[in-house]
């Protein structure tokens, strides 16, 4: 399934750039993120919770950052596993930031995403728009850090 | 995957507490879903607490001001084959008896349908339409939320942690007519797109409450649907008007019995579709 989404962030490209590639602070805008880990500077590990009413599933990512051209693109792939089981999530993911029109820059985020395993039972139409839902809270979490920061 | 602990609490307090003790303990009523969801490891609890045993969740009971209440615990069958809801609460009725099929009705609970909370469920829309509350009870206590507020999106409800469903509140039937109309793949299915309607008729007029469900992430409603099914009761062109203000309000996704677009597409036509039956059971009084 296709996800995708944008929004606008009061501060400039090259400071979004740097935030949206620092995995600390992406820990804590990620909906459900609950650990990050720095493998190398292309790669990441990171533990996520997602939660579907009475369902909960944690699984293991690991994000590979496969293209970067700072500060206006960068393309990563991302594999994981919920533990033990036979449930695997993979993702294409392709960020694009470009200043927006009266300031400010705008994030483009284009994700393919796959589900296999326990959670591939629940509909793809209902966890598409969890999903999108998920990017909504990650871009309120985002924009709240970085216009924080900005304006103390 | 490990053997849940077993709980058998014999008052709603016990069983409140219990839930708010135990670390990733659920309520198990009927069956009919949480059993389900085990065998499919969608649902992994870690203590179950069973509600079977206690008296006051199982059948429904009048009330003084000649509304009714539906314990958590009570079968689909039994509510389906309950003659004293009639009138406006017929809907509730009429949506009981076309869940899935005998042995799921014969074991399923409305407690654990609504907690479950799938929107194309045939409960969720009816209990809308009957301007319905649920009644919720946590370790401090009781709470009532209006059915139009208790399902709040996908598979979750108003319940925060520690609460669970111990039973729906109806208002006093009203005569008219109260139906439900379902558009499955096959017989006992879940619902593609389904309506919920309820026609309450005096010498004041006509009032319709009326819900979609299948089409959204909870019952879809809309006050100007309502509005203009109430004013023009039976008239095609309100109720066309009515069908477009739910598709409008609907936020239908693909899945593996509809597509969204036929989804918005349907809800139109059998909104028309219910309301001309709905017409016909009040002239038939």
């Amino acid at each position: 399934m296709r996800i995708e989404g944008s929004f606008v962030v009061a501060a400039p490209r090259e400071r979004v750039f740097a935030e949206i590639t620092n995995p600390a602070l992406m820990a804590g805008c990620i909906p459900g993120c609950e650990a990050i880990e720095v493998i190398d500077p292309k790669t990441y590990r990171a533990r996520i919770l997602i939660e579907v009413g009475p369902i909960k599933a944690r699984f293991n990512l690991v994000v590979e950052v496969k293209e970067e051209a700072p500060p206006e693109r960068v393309v990563s792939v991302t594999r994981g596993e919920e533990g033990t089981r036979a449930s695997v999530i993979s993702s294409n993911n392709e960020l694009v930031l470009v200043p927006a029109e009266g300031g400010g820059t705008e994030v483009k985020y284009v994700s393919e995403v796959s589900v296999t395993g326990r959670l591939g039972k629940f509909g793809l139409g209902m966890m598409k728009k969890k999903a999108e839902a998920l990017g909504a809270k990650f871009a309120e979490n985002f924009r709240g850090k970085i216009e924080a920061a900005a304006a103390s | 995957m490990s053997v849940p602990g077993y709980h058998r609490p014999k008052s709603v307090e016990d069983a409140a507490r219990l839930l708010a003790e135990t670390d990733g303990a659920r309520c198990l009523s009927g069956g009919a879903t949480l059993v389900a969801m085990m065998n499919a490891s969608l649902a992994e609890p870690k203590a179950i607490v069973s509600l079977a045993g206690i008296p006051e969740l199982a059948g429904i009971a009048e009330l003084a001001n000649g509304g009714f209440r539906i314990g958590a615990m009570t079968r689909h069958a039994a509510t389906a084959a309950d003659a004293r809801l009639a009138g406006t609460l017929a809907v509730l009725r009429d949506a009981a008896r076309q869940i899935a099929n005998p042995v799921v009705r014969n074991m399923g609970t409305i407690g654990g349908s609504i907690g479950f909370a799938d929107p194309a469920a045939d409960y969720p829309p009816a209990l809308v339409a009957a301007n319905a509350e649920v009644e919720i009870v946590n370790a401090a206590g009781r709470r009532r939320v209006a059915a139009r507020d208790f399902f709040v999106d996908w598979y979750t409800t108003a319940c925060g942690p520690g609460e669970f469903v111990t039973g729906v509140h109806l208002p006093p039937p009203r005569p008219g007519a109260g139906l439900y109309r379902k558009l499955a793949r096959v017989s006992g299915d879940f619902a593609i797109a389904s309506v919920a309607l309820s026609a309450a008729r005096d010498a004041a007029g006509v009032s319709v409450r009326i819900a979609v469900g299948g089409c959204g992430p909870r019952p879809i409603r809309a006050d100007a649907a309502d509005a203009l099914l109430s004013a023009k009761f039976g008239d095609a062109a309100a109720a066309a008007a009515a069908g477009e203000a739910l598709a409008a309000a609907a936020d239908p996704v693909d899945d593996v019995r509809a597509s969204a677009e036929y989804r918005r597409l349907v809800i139109p036509r059998l909104v028309a579709e219910t309301v001309a039956h709905a017409r016909a059971a009040l002239e038939a009084r």
